[in-house]
C-alpha cells in the first residue's frame, strides 16, 4: 500500500484541504456566483443561518435543543434495542433449537427496510416520540442479532474443545468463553445498529417532528431555506460521526486483545 | 462425523421452524381477536394477504401494486447504476493514483456521514418531484459501499500483476480495465450487494417524502387514510423485492468467488 | 495417577456415504507415569486414538479406559495440549493458565501459587499480563503446556504440540518438555509424525500402520536410553548423535517406509 508522504505533510493536509474547500466555496458561490444562492447557499448565508439557529432558534427550538432531542432519542432507543438484539443473538447462537425456532420469523421480517416501518409506526403511535422509538428499534435490532449470532458461532473448534477439556460449563462458559469470543462481532453489530438508528431517526424526524435535527431539515425544506438545510445536514453528519467515534472508543476499552 | 445419530436433525429443525412461524401468526391472530387495537389499526394476517392480492389488480392512488413497484424499481435502478458508473471507475482511479486518492478521500469522508435521507430537502429543492430527487438520495446511499469496496479491492491487488502489465506496455486505462478491475471483482461484487441494500432502503425513505408514485408513496397514502392493510401490503412488497435483489447479487457474488479461487 | 487401556478399540467413519475404518483394532496399555509416543503416516488414526482418550471422540467398538474407568467425555483429569495451542485470546497468560483451576473450584491463593510456579517453570515470567496475540508461537505453546500441567492431571495428551512451530523453536521445546517430564512424571500419550521427536521424548514408541490404523510395532526406548545413559547429555544434538539413538530412529523409519511401499504397490 502506498504511503510515502512525510508525516508533517500528512498533518498539514487536512487543514489545508479544509481551507482550500472553504476558499473554493466562497469563490464559486459568493464571488463569482457560478451557482445561484437559491440552489446552494453561500458561506455567509450558512454562517448567518447557523448563528440564527444557535441563538434565536429555528423550528421550535434552538440548536442545542434539537441536538439533545435527537441524540437522546437515538441513544435510548439504540441502547435498548441493541441490548435486546445482542441477548437474542446470544441465545440463538448458543442453542440450535432457539435458532430454528426464531429464524423463520426473523428472516421474513428482515428484508423489510426499517424506513418502511415508518408509515406503520405513524398509524399505531402517531407522530410522537414513541413512533420514532419503534422504528429505531426495528432498525437497530436486526444488525445486532445477526452479528452477535455470527460472533457466537465463530468460536473455533480447538478453543471449544479446550474449554470442554478444562471443565468449563454453565455461566462460566457463556461469560468467559462464548461471549468474549463474540465481542469483536458484537461491536461490529453495534456499529451497524448505531448507523441504522441514526439514519432512521433523521428519516422519522423528516417525516414529522416538532424537535430534532430532522425537523430542522423538514422545516427548512418547507420554508425553502437552503442555508438552514445545509446547517441541518452539517450537524446530522457531525452528530453521526461523533457517536460512531464514541462507540469506537468504547470498543477499544472493551476489547484489549486481538485474535491470535 | 459421529457414528450414531439419534434422529434426523433436519427434521427437528423443520419442526421447530414451523413452530416458530405458527407461534408468530398465532400471537398476531390473538392480538386481533382480543381487539388490542381497533381492527383498522391491526388487521388480521389474511386480510393483509387479500389486500395484497387485490392491489395487484386494482389500482390504489392511481396505480396497481405492480405499477408502483415498477416506478420504485426504476428510481432505484437509476441511483444504483449511477453509483456503479461513478463508483467503480473512481475507486480504480484512486487505487492507481495517489493524487486522486488524496483529493477524493476528504470530500468523501465528510459527505458519507450525512445520512442519505438528509439529502431529501436539497433533492426536493433541486429536482422537485421529478425522478432526479429520489435518484440523488439513492445515489447517496448506494455510492459509499461501491467506492470503498472497489478501492479496497484494487489496492490489495498483488503489485506484481500491475508491474507485469506495465512491463508489457499497458497504459493507465488498460491497467484499470484489464488488470485492476478483474482482480478486484470479488470485492466489488460484495460491495454491490451492500450498496443495493442501502440503495433500496434510501429509496423507500425518499419515496415517503417526495414522490407521487411508487411503493413508499402508496404506503404514505395508506397511512394517511388509515388503511393499515395497504401499509402492510406495501411493507411485504418492499421486503420481497429487496430480498430478490439480494438473492440475485448473492448468486453473482458466489460465481465470482469461485472464479477467484481458481487462482 | 492413572493408566490408559485400549481394549480392541475400533473407530469407523462415514464419508461420502461410505464407511471406512480409521482405527482398525487397537490393544494398548500405557502404564502409570509412562511416556508413550505414537508415530505413523498421515491418516493412520493416531490423533483419533488420542481424542478417544481425551473424550473428544468415542470408539465405534471396544473400550478406552483411564484408571480403570471408561472415558465418556473430556475433563481436566485428562489434560490436552492442542497443535493449534487453543488459548483464549481474550484472557491474559495468567488467566489462561488459571482458568481450569477456577473451574475446579480451587481457592484463589492456591490458584495463584500453582499458576506462578508453572509460569516460572515454563519460562513465562514477566508475561503474566500479556495477551496471546502478543506472544510468539513457542511462547503460546508454553502457556498451553503450563495450562495442562497446572491441572495436575492423571493423564497428559499431546496432539502434535510442536507441529505449528518453526524448527528451532521446536528443538528448544523438546528439550524443555524432556526436562519437565523427568521432573514431573505423568502418564503421557504423545502424538507426532516426527520420529526423532518420538525417540527423544518417549519411553516407548508405538508405530501405527496406514488406514485402517493398527499397531505395527512397539519399541522400547527407555531401556536403551537408560543403558546408554542419554540423560548424561543435556543437549538434544548430542543425544541425537549417539549411535543407539540413530539406530532406533533408523529402525522406526524403516518400519514406516514399509507402510508407504506397501501402499504404492
Amino acid at each position: 500500500m502506498p504511503s510515502s508522504l512525510p508525516s508533517f505533510v500528512r498533518y498539514l493536509y487536512p487543514p489545508v484541504f479544509l481551507l482550500g474547500t472553504l476558499l473554493a466555496w466562497f469563490a464559486v458561490s459568493e464571488w463569482w456566483q457560478w451557482i445561484s444562492p437559491t440552489r446552494f447557499p453561500t458561506p455567509t448565508q450558512t454562517a448567518e443561518a447557523f448563528q440564527r439557529i444557535l441563538i434565536q432558534g429555528y423550528g421550535n427550538g434552538r440548536l442545542h435543543q434539537h441536538i439533545v432531542q435527537s441524540v437522546l432519542l437515538v441513544s435510548l432507543s439504540f441502547t435498548i434495542s441493541a441490548a435486546l438484539g445482542i441477548a437474542l443473538g446470544i441465545f440463538m447462537g448458543a442453542s440450535r433449537k432457539i435458532e430454528a425456532l426464531v429464524n423463520p420469523v426473523f428472516l421474513t421480517l428482515r428484508p423489510i427496510p426499517p424506513l418502511a416501518w415508518i408509515p406503520l409506526a405513524i398509524v399505531w403511535l402517531g407522530l410522537e416520540n414513541s413512533a420514532k422509538v419503534m422504528v429505531i428499534f426495528v432498525a437497530a435490532f436486526v444488525p445486532s442479532v445477526i452479528n452477535t449470532f455470527t460472533g457466537i458461532r465463530s468460536l473455533e473448534v480447538p478453543q471449544r474443545e479446550a474449554a470442554r477439556m478444562l471443565g468449563i460449563r454453565g455461566r462460566a462458559y457463556y461469560f468467559e468463553v462464548l461471549i468474549p469470543a463474540a465481542m469483536p462481532m458484537i461491536f461490529t453489530g453495534m456499529r451497524l445498529s448505531l448507523q441504522a438508528s441514526w439514519t432512521t431517526l433523521v428519516a422519522s424526524e423528516l417525516v414529522g417532528a416538532v424537535l430534532g435535527l430532522g425537523s430542522i431539515l423538514n422545516q427548512a425544506a418547507q420554508d425553502i431555506n437552503p442555508p438552514m438545510i445545509l446547517v441541518g445536514m452539517i450537524f446530522v453528519a457531525l452528530s453521526g460521526w461523533l457517536m460512531t467515534y464514541g462507540l469506537g472508543l468504547l470498543e477499544r476499552l472493551a476489547i484489549p486483545w486481538r485474535p491470535v | 462425523m459421529i457414528a450414531a445419530q439419534t434422529s434426523k436433525p433436519w427434521l427437528q429443525t423443520l419442526r421447530l421452524s414451523l413452530t416458530g412461524i405458527v407461534l408468530f401468526l398465532g400471537c398476531w391472530y390473538l392480538a386481533v381477536f382480543l381487539e388490542v387495537t381497533p381492527r383498522r389499526f391491526l388487521p388480521a394476517p389474511h386480510e393483509v394477504l387479500f389486500r395484497f392480492v387485490q392491489l395487484i389488480q386494482e389500482p390504489f392512488v392511481g396505480f396497481t401494486l405492480g405499477q408502483h413497484l415498477l416506478s420504485s424499481f426504476r428510481r432505484f435502478l437509476n441511483g444504483f447504476l449511477l453509483a456503479i458508473a461513478i463508483g467503480i471507475p473512481l475507486g480504480l482511479l484512486m487505487a492507481l493514483s495517489r493524487g486522486v486518492q488524496l483529493l477524493v478521500t476528504p470530500i468523501f469522508e465528510s459527505i458519507r456521514f450525512v445520512a442519505p435521507i438528509a439529502w431529501v430537502p436539497f433533492a426536493a429543492l433541486w429536482f422537485g418531484t421529478g425522478i432526479g430527487g429520489p435518484t440523488l438520495v439513492i445515489f447517496m446511499g448506494a455510492f459509499p459501499p461501491v467506492l470503498i469496496n472497489t478501492y479496497r479491492g484494487a489496492i490489495y491487488v498483488d503489485r506484481k500483476y500491475i508491474e507485469a502489465a506495465k512491463m508489457l506496455g499497458a497504459g493507465p486505462i488498460r491497467l484499470m480495465t484489464q488488470v485492476l478491475f478483474p482482480a478486484s471483482l470479488p470485492s466489488i461484487v460484495a460491495g454491490l450487494r451492500i450498496s443495493a441494500g442501502l440503495g433500496w432502503q434510501s429509496l423507500v425513505g425518499a419515496e415517503l417524502i417526495v414522490a407521487s408514485s411508487g411503493v413508499g408513496y402508496m404506503m404514505v397514502k395508506g397511512q394517511a387514510s388509515i388503511q393499515t392493510q395497504i401499509v402492510m401490503a406495501g411493507m411485504i412488497a418492499i421486503g420481497l423485492v429487496g430480498l430478490l435483489i439480494d438473492i440475485l447479487l448473492r448468486r453473482m457474488e458466489r460465481r465470482f468467488n469461485r472464479y477467484q479461487e481458481v487462482h | 495417577m492413572a493408566d490408559i487401556r485400549f481394549e480392541a478399540v475400533q473407530r469407523a467413519f462415514v464419508q461420502g456415504g461410505k464407511e471406512f475404518l480409521a482405527v482398525g483394532g487397537i490393544d494398548l496399555v500405557v502404564a502409570n507415569e509412562e511416556f508413550v509416543a505414537i508415530v505413523g503416516p498421515s491418516g493412520c488414526g493416531k490423533t483419533t486414538c488420542m481424542r478417544m482418550v481425551a473424550g473428544l471422540d468415542q470408539p465405534s467398538s471396544g473400550r478406552v479406559l483411564v484408571n480403570g474407568q471408561e472415558v465418556t467425555g473430556p475433563g481436566p483429569e485428562r489434560a490436552v495440549v492442542f497443535q493449534q495451542f487453543a488459548l483464549f485470546p481474550w484472557k491474559t497468560v495468567f488467566e489462561n493458565i488459571a482458568f481450569g483451576l477456577r473451574a475446579m473450584g480451587l481457592g484463589q491463593t492456591e490458584i495463584d501459587d500453582r499458576v506462578n510456579r508453572f509460569i516460572s517453570m515454563m519460562g513465562l515470567s514477566g508475561y503474566e499480563q500479556a495477551y496471546p496475540h502478543q506472544l510468539s508461537g513457542g511462547m503460546q505453546q508454553r502457556v498451553a503446556i503450563a495450562r495442562a500441567y497446572v491441572l495436575d492431571p492423571g493423564v497428559l495428551l499431546m496432539d502434535e504440540p510442536f507441529g505449528a512451530l518453526d524448527a528451532q523453536t521446536r528443538v528448544v521445546m523438546q528439550e524443555e518438555l524432556v526436562r519437565l517430564a523427568r521432573k514431573n512424571p505423568k502418564t503421557v500419550l504423545f502424538i507426532t509424525h516426527a520420529v526423532e521427536e518420538a525417540v527423544y521424548l518417549a519411553d516407548r514408541v508405538v508405530v501405527m500402520s496406514r488406514r485402517p490404523g493398527l499397531i505395527r510395532e512397539i519399541i522400547d526406548v527407555k531401556s536403551i536410553r537408560e543403558k546408554e545413559r542419554w540423560d548424561d547429555h543435556p543437549r538434544i544434538e548430542d543425544v541425537m548423535d549417539l549411535g543407539s539413538f540413530v539406530h532406533l530412529r533408523s529402525h522406526i523409519w524403516r518400519t514406516l517406509r514399509e507402510q508407504h511401499l506397501g501402499d504404492d504397490q
